[in-house]
Formats: C-alpha cells, sequence, structure tokens
C-alpha cells in the first residue's frame, strides 16, 4: 500500500468537475426552496404586491400605466433572490463555519459563489415566469413575446448586481443582522430609485447611485416604455456596481474567510 | 524507503502564532500510510490549528505543510482527504442523504451513497432533514461525509463527542475497517480510551510542539508510575504526604493514587486501614501517562487538564 503516496489521488474527469458545480448549486436552491424565511419573500412577495397593485388597484389605470408596474414589480422580483441569497446565507454561513468546511473539502473553486448565482438565477426565472402570467392573464399588460423575452434578457444581467450587492452585504454584515441591512436595501433600493412612482428632490438628486434605477430603466427601454439617459451608461454603470462590489466581498472574504 | 517520501502528510518545523499566542512552536509531524495516528493534548496545545494547516484553511507562519506531498491549498491534494471538523454547521434544510451526495461530488472515485450510508450505520436518519437530528445523529451525519469520498487520508477532530455507546462502537469498528482497507487515519481525541482503542501511534502534543510519540504501549513504559485504587477510611491529606506518592485524588471513601513504588504505598494504606476495601493496583492507562508527559516537560501544563 505504500504506492499510495506517490499516487495518492485519482484525477477528476472535467464531467465531475461539472457535476459538483451543478451539484452545489441544485442543493443550494433546495434547501432554499425549504427555508421559507427565505423561499416565501424571494417568491410569494413579488406577486402579492403585484397582484394588489398592479391587478386589484389599477382596474381602470390603461395599459401604458399596466405596463410601467409590471416591469417595476419584474425589476424588484428578479433582485430579490442574489440579494437575500448572497445577503443573508453568505453573513450566516461565515459565523457558522459551512465555509471553513467547504474550504477543507475538495469543493470547486467558485463553486461556493456560482451554486449561488445558479440559485439567484433559477429563483429569478420563476418570480418572472409568475410575473408574466399574472400580467399576461389578469394585469392587462400589453407586452408582446419579443418585448418580453427582451425584458427577460435584460433581467437575467440584473441578477448580477443584485448578486453583488448581497455579496457585498453578506461578506460585511454581522448574520445577525444581515437580513435586516438586505431587508432595507432591498425596500430601500426599490422606493428610492423611483421604481413604482416619481422621485423628485435631493431623492431625485441621487438616484443614480442605486442599481435598481438603471436596471429599471434599461427594463423601461426593453419593454418600450419611455426611460430616462443612456443604455450603455446604465450598463456601464451596473457593471462597475458589480465589480467594485465583488471585489471587495471578495477582499473581506479571502481575509476572514 | 525514507518516510518522508511516503509520508502521506507532513508538518515540518511548522510554526503558527495569533498575536502574542503562539499556537504551534515547530511542530514536525507526519502521517504515514495506512497507519492511525492519535494526537493528543491538553486545550491549548495546537492539535486544531496543525490539522489547519494540514488542510490547507490556514498557511504556517514558518515551516512547511505538505499533503500527499502538495501544497494542502492544492484541490487535488485535497481530494484525498475527509474531514470531520469540531464545529461546523450544515444546510440543515437538506436531509441527511443529500448532503452525502452533495459531498461525495467534490471527489473522483467517491463511494455509492448507500454504501456510505451503510458504512457509517446512518441508515436510520439518512432521510431526515439534518435540521432534526440530535448532536450525536449530527456527528454521525458527518462521519459519513468524511468517508463518503472514499479518502486515503481522515481527519477525524473528535469525533465521537456527543455518541451513545451503540454509535461509538459502530464509528470505530468502521474506522478500523477503513483503516484495514488502507486508509490512513489522524485523530484528536479527548477520550484517552479512544486513541488506546484504535491508534497505532500516539504524538503528544503541549504548547504547540510535540513532546512524546510512539505506540500506545510506548507512551504507557515511558512513565513507570502506578494507579492505585481503593475504598478507605485514611485522609487524603495523610496520603498525599507519603512520600512515594505523587498524587492522589478521590472522595470519601474512594481513592485514586498514582505513584512509582506502588508495593511501598499499598502496604502502607494496609497498615493504615485494615477495613481497606476494593484494592485495585494496575498500570498507569494513557489518561496518566499523558498527564505525565506534558506536566514533566512543560511544568506550566496544569495535570488536570489532561484528564
Amino acid at each position: 500500500m505504500t504506492a499510495l503516496a506517490t499516487n495518492p489521488v485519482p484525477p477528476m474527469p472535467l464531467g465531475r468537475v461539472i457535476g459538483a458545480y451543478l451539484s452545489d448549486a441544485k442543493y443550494e436552491s433546495l434547501r432554499l426552496l425549504r427555508t421559507p424565511a427565505f423561499s416565501v419573500p424571494i417568491l410569494a412577495m413579488p406577486i402579492l404586491f403585484y397582484t394588489f397593485f398592479g391587478v386589484i388597484l389599477n382596474g381602470k389605470g390603461g395599459e401604458a400605466v399596466a405596463n410601467q408596474i409590471f416591469v417595476g414589480w419584474t425589476v424588484y422580483g428578479v433582485m430579490g433572490p442574489g440579494l437575500f441569497g448572497f445577503g443573508i446565507l453568505v453573513a450566516v454561513e461565515r459565523n457558522q463555519g459551512l465555509l471553513t468546511f467547504k474550504r477543507a473539502l475538495p469543493m470547486p473553486t467558485g463553486s461556493y459563489l456560482s451554486a449561488k448565482l445558479m440559485m439567484a438565477y433559477i429563483f429569478a426565472i420563476v418570480v418572472m415566469a409568475m410575473l408574466v402570467t399574472a400580467g399576461l392573464t389578469e394585469g392587462h399588460i400589453t407586452l408582446g413575446g419579443v418585448r418580453l423575452l427582451e425584458l427577460a434578457a435584460v433581467m437575467s444581467l440584473g441578477v448580477f448586481p443584485a448578486c453583488a450587492v448581497g455579496l457585498f452585504i453578506g461578506s460585511y454584515a454581522p448574520a445577525s443582522s444581515a437580513a435586516a441591512f438586505a431587508n432595507i436595501t432591498y425596500l430601500g433600493m426599490a422606493f428610492l430609485s423611483g421604481l413604482f412612482f416619481p422621485i423628485s428632490g435631493v431623492l431625485k438628486t441621487i438616484q443614480p447611485i442605486w442599481p435598481t434605477y438603471h436596471l429599471a430603466q434599461l427594463a423601461r427601454a426593453s419593454a418600450g416604455l419611455p426611460s430616462q439617459g443612456s443604455l450603455v451608461q446604465h450598463m456601464a454603470i451596473l457593471a462597475a456596481i458589480t465589480v467594485v462590489l465583488t471585489l471587495m466581498a471578495a477582499r473581506k472574504l479571502a481575509r476572514r474567510g | 524507503m525514507d518516510s518522508a517520501d511516503t509520508a502521506l502528510a507532513r508538518l515540518i518545523g511548522a510554526r503558527k502564532r495569533y498575536g502574542d499566542t503562539v499556537a504551534l512552536d515547530g511542530l514536525d509531524l507526519e502521517v504515514r500510510p495506512g497507519e492511525l495516528l492519535s494526537v493528543l493534548g491538553p486545550n491549548g496545545a495546537g492539535k486544531t490549528t496543525a490539522i489547519a494547516l494540514l488542510l490547507g484553511l490556514q498557511l504556517p507562519d514558518a515551516g512547511e505543510a505538505k499533503l500527499f506531498g502538495r501544497s494542502p491549498q492544492d484541490l487535488n491534494a485535497r481530494r484525498g482527504v475527509g474531514v470531520m471538523m469540531q464545529e461546523v454547521m450544515l444546510p440543515d434544510a437538506l436531509k441527511v442523504h443529500e448532503l452525502v451526495s452533495m459531498t461525495a461530488a467534490y471527489y473522483p472515485t467517491p463511494l455509492a451513497l448507500a454504501e456510505t450510508i451503510t458504512l457509517a450505520g446512518i441508515e436510520k436518519i439518512a432521510q431526515r432533514p439534518y435540521a432534526k437530528l440530535s448532536g450525536g445523529q449530527k456527528r454521525q451525519a458527518q462521519f459519513a461525509l468524511a468517508i463518503c469520498g472514499r479518502p486515503r487520508l481522515l481527519f477525524l477532530d473528535e469525533p465521537t463527542t456527543g455518541l451513545d455507546i451503540n454509535a461509538r462502537e459502530t464509528m470505530w469498528a468502521t474506522v478500523r475497517r477503513l483503516v484495514r482497507g488502507g486508509t490512513s487515519v489522524v485523530l484528536t481525541t479527548h477520550y484517552i480510551e479512544e486513541a488506546e482503542a484504535l491508534a497505532d501511534r500516539v504524538v503528544v502534543m503541549a504548547k504547540g510542539r510535540r513532546v512524546a510519540e510512539g505506540t500506545v504501549e510506548e507512551m504507557r513504559a515511558i512513565v513507570v508510575r502506578k494507579r492505585v485504587d481503593c475504598a478507605t477510611s485514611v485522609a487524603l491529606a495523610a496520603i498525599e504526604a507519603w512520600p512515594e506518592v505523587s498524587a492522589a485524588t478521590g472522595t470519601a471513601g474512594a481513592v485514586s493514587i498514582t505513584t512509582t513504588d506502588a508495593e511501598a504505598v499499598v502496604r502502607r494504606l494496609l497498615a493504615a486501614d485494615p477495613g481497606l476495601r476494593d484494592l485495585e493496583v494496575r498500570r498507569a492507562g494513557l489518561s496518566e501517562a499523558f498527564a505525565e508527559l506534558t506536566a514533566d516537560k512543560i511544568p506550566e501544563t496544569p495535570i488536570e487538564e489532561a484528564a
């Protein structure tokens, strides 16, 4: 058995490495689906809010308003999984020693974060699918198939900054208050960026600091609604926010583990 | 072959300090193929830090850590390792069999799920969510995660804490079976009988250094002291005052005496107390040997810590 030492470990085939990434994503999604504290606000709140504001209260608003409300809640809904998935879980897992355990295991590099990213995508797709169904059946939206696909494409880009904001919160906030930070950030960004009603005064001046503001402009443009500013600039700012927050989080995580 | 070539894991002059605290003070440690190495030592001896270096969780300030001849931070090196840590929280919404599958996916040639479940003896809890398990059951589940990757080297940090006797016996039997199959094991434990039951070799650590190394038998032989137990009416303070006695503990009636001259102590006891009962003389267990070692070489270490 002394040959063990010289040839200790068989190589990991690429298929199994990819399999490990997918398995991590699967179990990350499964565990969050089974955690009501996470899955209820993420999956149920956007559709409930949209049904209330977009369907019940907006009986006579007309199609422009209907589309506007729909796009607003879509942006809100799609941001949730990334923000909460990273924001709360990274903070908690940092404290609980799960991260340390996973680092001791031969988990592929990046699988911890990629699993959460894929989970955020899967949940975002489900949220958007529910909103589209509600919008088309009850919300009187008049967006065609192409518009909806364009909106979906923009939303799929929006998952990245949402995850970056969440990762930033999760890396710096203590586990006990990460949920509060994530909630305040989530609601604050949604309202202060003018997702649901126009903003004025000082709040309007600082509006461009919110990633939701830029994502909302891109979403409106893709849905054929009036939007503000340059689309390229919105994209560049979202990309910059994503990169900067991710780097700051990575620095913190690398230091503390 | 030189042992340096065959060692599965090695620390060479490893130093690690946290602020003013020296956790490892030039530790040399090697894990040989097929052996069960038990690392003993009081709290703060540096056992967990030594394992953290071997797992690549931390880097030594000086010296070297090697796993299968590579850096422990090399993913390929860690693919040969299974780990059971002391403090770990797992995603508790997942069921035990799901946690096993998730962990097994990290390894090149893991055991089949059913095989892991049987080997770890977790048939009864495999379908249950981790959150619903008792402390001991959680340790059993963590043990399953440690062995599911068919590791060549298994790190078990205090594995049987909180287990009932049956579960402990099952785990010991599995560990013995894995060792017979060629797996090497590094076991840290506070349960001396665990090291006595399982270990091929024992390393005793204190204050970040290795203070002794050898087989369980050699460890015992290092100290010639014997232990005398009896039920007696002689006062503890009086026993402690006898020149042959190195330590005496106990409550009213039942006394435990550590001595280099058991015959002399027994003679004194019988002379002082004709009603003496339950006399028992035995060679010091590993527990006493260990207390002796850490106390002799490192005078500041209180002996009680070793128990």
